[in-house]
This record gives structure tokens, C-alpha cells and sequence, in this order.
């Protein structure tokens, strides 16, 4: 394989992105000064090395724990717990919310291998569990199936340890993903958010 | 072909790049199709909530036979089925249909097959909790039987000996119920009177039946059809959602 199929190569395996478009961004950068080059091959590597998960929460951080874990000012009583680090950003940006967060990395899929096993649901209830100072956890998963089954099995597994549960008010047909929904309405879905029972 | 309409349920869905979804389709009139909706990824696309699996609607698409993967123009939902999402167990059991159906179904289009799934989703998301394991395991030994792997319950799997009443054993290997002779040396399940009732009901789909299972017994039942279809129908895959739903705890912990 040519150095110029190579980056196609992986370029289009970027989301969104297709062997046209790859091609397209290659002969781009062909045509860059090499400093340009240098500059997006280190920031790339950079993410690599230097960005890692939050041993806390999950969230993508240089620093362990994160920024968000680390801050003091923080409301400690509330946990919020989302699917995946990009809706921390979706909900940070409505900046109504000043508790901590909770990435379990995905969602119930068992078609798909997706068990219980393969989500941060250990961590999550370590952090919950007898003598934790939680009160309330707010079930922020997708407005999908697969996100309210997953806020469903969260419930059942937390119900145990005396903390609020509640669930985000975006129902099924506002549709899809927490991270493309805007800020006013991830905020409205945070202060209408309903208590969970089983 | 063109353009055409017909009534689907959502199979599977998973993001295709920013902006758009493939999806698979159990379509009433065209079999299983695979599908990409451009758009459907964004929030206010025309999709809107509607590819959201296990829902159901009048898909438009443009087939091309040719092609694997057809293009959607549109959905417009009709049954969307939150009450799956209400216990793990319900949604566990629509996957097991799902699963099935996407590994084992003919390639044809079977209208009576997308009738039966149908069905058996709107019962899975509204039955009541009581009645549950026995609609999901109802479901999952219909579904089997209607792929053409029907447990043999009749008369001894192995020689054809009508069996006596009572319990009996059922040989997973041999497809059903085996005779005293048969079952000498052979792995078998024992099944209590009651429990060999319960599969007669369970596989036949009687909806009135009389059967009550208690958690315990659903676990052990799930147990059974969980290795029957692996043995019958697996052909050596792997039956992920059929895992999870056959390991569930007896009760939504
Ligand atoms: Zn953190
Ligand atoms: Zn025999």
C-alpha cells in the first residue's frame, strides 16, 4: 500500500467520513506546509498519550481524576449518569447542572454483546453504595430504547441504596441521542426530570 | 423496483457515520432488508424518533434486489412499544425474537412470520409482569417452531414409541421428549408432569393456558430452550442476546 492509500485508508475509517471525502482531505494535505502536517500528527498522538479516562466518572481527561471530578465547588449529592463522555459536553454547556457525572460507556445491547458486564455499572454503584454522600442520581441516558432500558436496569440495580433516582423528561419522541440534542432542551429535560419507581 | 411501501419493524439500528443510521428491517412483503437512512442521525431529521428498534411502521424504500444495502426515504411509525424498555426481562426477550429472526428466518418474505413478530412484541411490552416469563418463553418456542425446529413432544424422539403420561425426559440432542429405553445412558432434562404440560402450552402458543410458572421454574424452562435452540439452530454462532436472556436473575434485581 502507497503512503497516500494509507491515509485514505485511515481517514475513512473516521465517522462521516467516506473514501471520497478521505481522498479529498489527503491531497489536501499534500499540499500543506510540512510544519501543518507535524502539528496534526502530534495533536493526534497527543490524544493518545496524554488524554485517558477518568478513573472517577469516565469522562476524557488529561488530568486523573478530571477537572469536573476535581472541582469542589461541585455538588457532590447529585451524580448524573450518561451513556458516553460526549453528553457530559452536551450537559456541561446548558450549565444548569453542578453535580458529578457518571460514563458508563454505552448501552444495554444484548444483540450487539452489550451485557451488563461490558458497562460501568461496578464503579457506579461502588460510588452509590452504603455511606456514599449521593442523594440523588439522575438517569441521563438516551432517548432511545436502548437508553431507557438502560436507565431501567440502572434503577433496579441502585434501588437498594436509598438514593433518588430520576429519570431526564426527554421522551421517546424527541428521538436518538442526548449528545446532538440542543442545550435548552437538555436543560428543560434536567429541571423536569421525574422520579423513577419500579 | 423502485419506490416502494410496506409495513416493517425495526430490527437493528446503529449509527452510520455523523449523520446517518443503517438500519434492519423485518419487512412484510420484502423479507429482511438492510437499509441506510441518511439524515436519520440528527435531531430534528425527518426520521425524527421513528427508527428506534423494536418499533414499528410503513417503511419506504428504494430496492434495488441487487443491492445489500437499500436506501430508506421514510418511516412513518405507528407502534413505537416504550413498555419494552419498562422491564429488562421484556426487552431481553424482544432481542432473543430479533436475534432469531435475523440469524434463522428465510430470505423470502414470509407475511405470516412479520405478523406472528408483531404480535408477539405488542404482547411482550404489554403483558403483565405475572404472565411475562410465560409470554417470553411462549414466543421464543413458537418462534422456533415456526422456523421448522419444532420440539418433538408427542412421542419418543429417538424410535417413534408413544411415551406415557407423567413426567418424562427431553433429550436436547434428539429434539424432544425420549422414551425410558431411549433416555437410559443419554443426557436428558427430567421434566416433572407439570413442567412437560407447560412446554405442550408454551410451544403450542395457547394463550389461555393454564400455565404458572414460578420464577424458578421460568429459569429453568429458559435454561431448556436456551440449549435447544444453540444445539438446533446456532450452526455454531454465537446467540448473544439469547445468552443474556437465558443468564436474566429469576427476578429484575
Ligand atoms: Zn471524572
Ligand atoms: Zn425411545
Amino acid at each position: 500500500m502507497s503512503a497516500i492509500e494509507e491515509a485514505v485508508a485511515e481517514l475513512a475509517r473516521l465517522p462521516g467520513i467516506g473514501r471520497k471525502t478521505a481522498a479529498r482531505l489527503t491531497y489536501f494535505l499534500l499540499k500543506q506546509p510540512r510544519a501543518v502536517i507535524e502539528r496534526l500528527a502530534k495533536a493526534l498522538l497527543n490524544l493518545a498519550e496524554q488524554v485517558k479516562a477518568c478513573s472517577v466518572c469516565g469522562n476524557w481527561s488529561d488530568t486523573d481524576p478530571c477537572l469536573i471530578c476535581a472541582d469542589t465547588r461541585r455538588d457532590r449529592s447529585m451524580l448524573c449518569v450518561v451513556e458516553d463522555a460526549a453528553d457530559i459536553a452536551a450537559i456541561e454547556k446548558t450549565g444548569e447542572y453542578r453535580g458529578l457525572y457518571h460514563v458508563l460507556g454505552g448501552h444495554l445491547s444484548p444483540l450487539d454483546g452489550v451485557g451488563p458486564e461490558q458497562l460501568r455499572l461496578d464503579s457506579l454503584v461502588a460510588r452509590v453504595a452504603n455511606g456514599s454522600v449521593v442523594r440523588e442520581v439522575i438517569l441521563a441516558t438516551d432517548p432511545s430504547m436502548e437508553g431507557e432500558v438502560t436507565a431501567t436496569y440502572v434503577r433496579g440495580l441502585l434501588e437498594r441504596y436509598g438514593v433518588r433516582i430520576s429519570r431526564i423528561a426527554l421522551g421517546l419522541p424527541v428521538g436518538g441521542d442526548l449528545e446532538y440534542a440542543d442545550s435548552v432542551t437538555i436543560a428543560r429535560a434536567l429541571a423536569a426530570r421525574r422520579e423513577m419507581t419500579g | 423496483m423502485g419506490l416502494v411501501s410496506t409495513p416493517a419493524i425495526v430490527l437493528h439500528a446503529i449509527k452510520y457515520g455523523e449523520t446517518s443510521k443503517i438500519v434492519k428491517l423485518a419487512t412484510r412483503d420484502y423479507g429482511i432488508q438492510s437499509a441506510i437512512a441518511k439524515g436519520a442521525g440528527r435531531p430534528k431529521s425527518r426520521f425524527g424518533a421513528q427508527l428506534e428498534i423494536l418499533s414499528e411502521g410503513t417503511a419506504h424504500l428504494y430496492l434495488k434486489p441487487s443491492r445489500e444495502l437499500q436506501t430508506l426515504a421514510g418511516f412513518e411509525v405507528l407502534r413505537l412499544r416504550p413498555g419494552l424498555a419498562g422491564e429488562v426481562r421484556r426487552y431481553a426477550a424482544a432481542q432473543v425474537l430479533t436475534e432469531l429472526v435475523l440469524r434463522c428466518a428465510p430470505a423470502e418474505p414470509h407475511a405470516w412470520l412479520f405478523e406472528f413478530l408483531s404480535r408477539q412484541l405488542d404482547r411482550l411490552a404489554e403483558v403483565t409482569s405475572v404472565k411475562l416469563d410465560e409470554a417470553a418463553l411462549s414466543a421464543v418456542w413458537q418462534l422456533v417452531r415456526i422456523l421448522g425446529f419444532a420440539p418433538q413432544l408427542d412421542y419418543c424422539a429417538r424410535d417413534g414409541r408413544s411415551l406415557g403420561a407423567g413426567a418424562a425426559r427431553f433429550s436436547i440432542s434428539d429434539g424432544g421428549l425420549v422414551c425410558s429405553a431411549c433416555a437410559a445412558g443419554r443426557r436428558t432434562a427430567l421434566l416433572s408432569r407439570d413442567d412437560r404440560e407447560a412446554l405442550q402450552h408454551l410451544v403450542a402458543g395457547s394463550y389461555d393456558s393454564p400455565v404458572n410458572l414460578s420464577a424458578r421454574h421460568a429459569a429453568a424452562h429458559r435454561r431448556l430452550l436456551a440449549r435447544f435452540v444453540r444445539f438446533h439452530l446456532a450452526e455454531g454462532r454465537e446467540f448473544k442476546a439469547l445468552d443474556f436472556w437465558e443468564r436474566l436473575p429469576w427476578r429484575d434485581t
